[in-house]
């Protein structure tokens, strides 16, 4: 999904709303606004490179684990907004690490590998107390932008919203250069992408270096906002929490990315309200699950393109059927037929 | 004789990361997809099992029903989701498994709770005293119900005319189904013998352990069992697990102990956590940067 | 600009695929390769644009060694080539395509920044003037690959070839799949091509009457050597190749 001039006026405008909502809403609303925020520049560094250049990995929550150290510990130790820049740049760094193995291992293997990175930082973070301090977590003090602290969640739904919009016009642009163009071509076929000339390991790097960019600065942003630095919060759950929303959003979507973290955000707190009426709070979290569990496979079993595709094609129903061309719901996933299914025979 | 004695849990707990991991590996020869659901299976297992030895069953019954509800489940699991998704991408049949995985997880919260559950007895108790060691009857009967199940699925495979025509689909399905073999049916099979395999591997688990929804997690211990025993390799998946419960046995026996007594010298670092349960994936990396066929895997459809 | 091939050999396992295989290509010159079934024309075309490594030979263009070079390589020396198989891109359009064509020339790279921030519009039009107007694609510029036809795809994986400004253009079977009117047409948009950027080109094709009318030359291959070499004329005289071809005596 390309990005016009329209759609980046749309994208300002409802950054300039939602960002506006933020700054005069309750603390709550606030909370919900950076949230989502927070956990939609996640799903597009993730979807960047699962969806966009089709690199499985599982390693996502490590990494925003890492820009949340790194944030944490920078803006501990007074570094202001330049933290954030900061997590950003470790993430990106330790991305391109793990994303090496991708270079010599095919497609099944390498997500296996990018499993075992996950554990393996899940872990560190948890033994390096000098650095992180361990299961207890690490305290985040307050982040402060130009020598002033930001102390209220308004202030704070500003801040995400704003840093998402740069990272969706960013992203945007990129996969509008010939180096993201070079992405979708290595996700379809990197023997066709050699072919034309492009480097694949090169583009599969940059791909790592953007995406670990992000993801480090969704950490970061998450360890301001819970002024804590917690191992917990990026086990292999922050993986398949982000990688549900792309899937439910649109896997190679920019506004499906949103969408889906927006949904994936939300959902829980929508099944607390409703779940307020059951007698107990595990039975509350269980049914919480449940339903995640229920819609993922749901989505992936009946739309595969996610939400955004689900409008589209809604929306095609609706203006008549001499309105949907060629662009079906069922697509990108599903398209490339023998090629998936001989190459899991292969494998 | 400490050695001996992690060196017999080991391979207790090896005997059971194989059952686990056999079940993965089938269903990755037959379906080309690595099931993330395989350790929900063993919990559910464990569970469905001490549902009726609550009711009062008697433990072999017990144990086969849920065996067979498992071998059920894992039918269902296949002809209603895995067989709409066969044009799909792999990410998102691995997704599917995921989302079974968080289902199952929590429908077993929300009907038996949060809490572990003492697993009722399901081996006669006492132990038998080897070479100064006490080992549990559990332990032995864990260990030799599961190895039994090992060892008779491998010949099972390799010399039974239902093993043969299992290899056929797995290996070429275009050329099994040429002969009349009836492949998706095959594939059913395949998934209902995993997941009754993961059933008894819970049960067996929660008898040694504790019934909880932690049972679970052994699903994540059998990757680092199938890479280094190589994805595709049965017989890989049975060393590759002793292999693992061993290192993992004496990682936590003798190496941590002696590693936290190294590092409190040296440094702020007061323990090294849950080191062996980092290892095995420590060992899988090393295994893909080295040999990632695994050791007894085809070289071939790893590297690009 | 000629290229020069000598003895070229290749085996997979124990099948010999491509066995002392010759040819030599003359500026500006159109040359058919052809052959039936399982002759080894695709192989050697993927022997000398940087797929397979052969066993023995030896491949100069312009005098220079091209075997080992990778497609990126080929690229940048100006050797471009098209697929049998068009994959779909996803989203890309056709005009993304062509631009990641263009960027293989060593003199089309720009930076990344440059394009992150400068605009694209112009370069658009200039592409769609000089590549996609030819190949009738003007219409279908902003639109993504998958919703054309398999006929327009291949016209847009030539013009993704053309955009790198190739000197030698390598044509792996350009009209299978197309219907006869289509076919011929490829046949007329490739002699202009020719004709326009002076290219020198090997069309692997099966249909023979797109072959006589667009080739200059034409070299016949089976069981992996070449057998004949002539005009288009000649080759359908020949006795070995209808022999060949059609199992006369």
């Amino acid at each position: 999904m390309q990005m016009t001039m329209r759609s980046f006026f749309i994208g300002l405008a409802l950054a300039i709303a939602f960002a506006l909502i933020g700054y005069e809403a309750n603390r709550f609303v606030a909370y919900l606004i950076y949230a989502v925020a927070i956990s939609a520049i996640g799903a597009l560094s993730l979807n960047l490179l699962i969806g966009f250049c089709g690199q499985i990995t599982f390693a996502q929550g490590a990494l925003v684990g890492v820009g949340a150290y790194a944030g944490g510990i920078l803006g501990n130790a007074g570094w202001g907004g330049l933290s954030l820049l900061g997590a950003g740049i470790f993430g990106a760094l330790l991305s391109m690490l793990v994303g090496l193995p991708a270079l010599r291992l095919r497609g099944l293997y390498f997500a296996i590998s990018t499993l075992a990175a996950q554990f393996i930082l899940s872990y560190l973070f948890k033994i390096l107390v000098p650095w992180t301090n361990g299961v207890s977590g690490l305290v985040v003090k307050q982040l402060s932008l130009f020598g002033r602290p930001v102390a209220s969640d308004q202030e704070y739904a500003v801040i995400c919203v704003a840093l998402l919009f740069l990272s969706w016009a960013f992203i945007g642009r990129v996969m509008q250069t010939n180096v993201g163009r070079a992405f979708l071509v290595v996700r379809e076929s990197e023997l066709v992408a050699r072919g034309m000339g492009i480097d694949v390991s090169q583009t599969k790097l940059k791909a790592f270096l953007l995406s670990g960019f992000f993801a480090g600065l969704c950490g970061g942003l998450f360890a301001f906002t819970s002024r804590l630095a917690n191992p917990e919060a990026f086990e292999i759950g922050l993986s398949v929490d982000q990688t549900a929303m792309i899937i439910v959003g649109g896997l190679g979507s920019l506004a499906g990315s949103l969408v889906g973290a927006a949904f994936v955000t939300l959902l829980p707190e929508a099944i607390q309200r409703l779940g307020e009426l059951l007698p107990s709070a595990d039975l509350i979290s269980a049914f919480r699950e449940m339903a995640f569990g229920i819609l993922i496979v749901l989505f992936l079993l009946l739309e595969p393109r996610g939400l955004v595709a689900l409008a589209r094609r809604l929306g095609a129903r609706r203006e008549g059927p001499s309105s949907s061309v060629a662009r079906s719901g069922t697509g990108v996933l599903q398209s490339g037929v023998a090629v998936s299914a001989q190459n899991r025979r292969k494998l | 004789m400490i050695a001996l004695q992690l060196a017999i849990a080991g391979v207790a707990a090896g005997s059971v990361y194989a059952l686990i991991a056999l079940g993965i590996v089938l269903i990755y020869k037959c379906s080309g997809v690595v099931n993330f659901a395989q350790g929900a299976y063993a919990m559910l297992g464990a569970y469905i099992t001490y549902f009726f030895l609550h009711l009062g069953f008697p433990s072999i019954v017990s144990v086969l029903a849920g065996m067979a509800l498992m071998a059920l489940a894992g039918m269902i699991t296949e002809r209603l989701i895995l067989r709409r998704m066969l044009k799909a991408q792999i990410v998102s049949v691995m997704m599917v498994t995921l989302g079974l995985l968080i289902f199952l997880k929590a429908a077993c919260l929300a009907i038996w709770g949060p809490d572990q559950i003492a697993f009722p007895q399901i081996f006669p108790s006492g132990a038998i005293d080897f070479a100064g060691i006490f080992i549990t009857y559990n332990y032995v009967a864990a260990f030799a119900l599961a190895s039994a199940l090992n060892i008779g699925f491998l010949l099972f495979y390799r010399f039974t005319s239902l093993g043969l025509m299992q290899r056929c689909a797995a290996d070429n399905s275009r050329a099994a189904l040429a002969i009349g073999i009836h492949v998706s049916n095959q594939v059913s099979i395949a998934w209902a013998v995993s997941a009754a395999l993961a059933g008894l591997g819970g049960t067996l688990l929660a008898s040694l352990g504790g019934l909880s929804l932690g049972i679970s997690d052994i699903g994540l211990i059998a990757f680092p069992v199938i890479v280094v025993g190589g994805l595709d390799s049965l017989a890989g998946a049975l060393i590759a697990g002793f292999l693992l419960g061993i290192l993992e046995a004496f990682t936590e026996g003798i190496l941590t102990p002696n590693l936290e007594e190294f590092l409190r010298s040296v440094s702020n670092v007061q323990s090294v956590g849950a080191l062996q349960q980092v290892i095995p994936y420590a060992l899988l990396v090393l295994m893909l940067l080295l040999r990632p066929q695994g050791i007894f895997g085809r070289r071939g459809a790893e590297r690009v | 600009m000629t290229l020069v091939v000598t003895d070229l050999s290749i085996h997979f396992g124990g099948v010999i695929a491509v066995a002392d295989m010759n040819l030599e290509v003359k500026p500006r010159e159109i040359v058919g390769l052809i052959g039936p079934n399982g002759a080894g024309k695709t192989t050697f075309i993927n022997c000398i644009a940087g797929v397979n490594k052969p066993d023995t030979g030896t491949a100069t263009w312009n005098g220079r060694e091209i075997l080992g070079l990778s497609p990126a390589e080929l690229l940048r020396i100006g050797v471009a080539r098209t697929f049998q198989s068009v994959v779909s891109l996803h989203d890309l359009t056709v005009l993304d395509v062509v631009k990641l064509g263009a960027a293989a020339h060593a003199h089309n790279a720009q930076g990344f920044f440059a394009q992150l921030f400068r605009s694209d519009r112009g370069r658009d039009d200039e592409l769609c003037e000089t590549l996609l107007k030819p190949l009738n694609l003007v219409d279908v510029a902003y639109s993504p690959i998958q919703t054309l036809s398999y006929g327009q795809r291949k016209s847009v994986d030539l013009a993704r070839a053309l955009a790198s400004e190739p000197e030698l253009l390598y044509l792996d079977e350009p009209v299978a799949g197309l219907t006869y009117q289509e076919g011929m047409n490829m046949g007329a948009v490739i002699r202009s091509v020719r004709d326009r950027f002076g290219c020198s080109v090997i069309m692997v094709e099966h249909k023979m009457d797109v072959v006589n009318s667009t080739c200059d030359r034409i070299t016949v291959m089976a069981h992996g050597a070449r057998i004949f070499e002539g005009t288009p004329a000649e080759t359908q005289q020949d006795p070995e190749v209808r022999r060949v071809y059609l199992g006369e005596a």
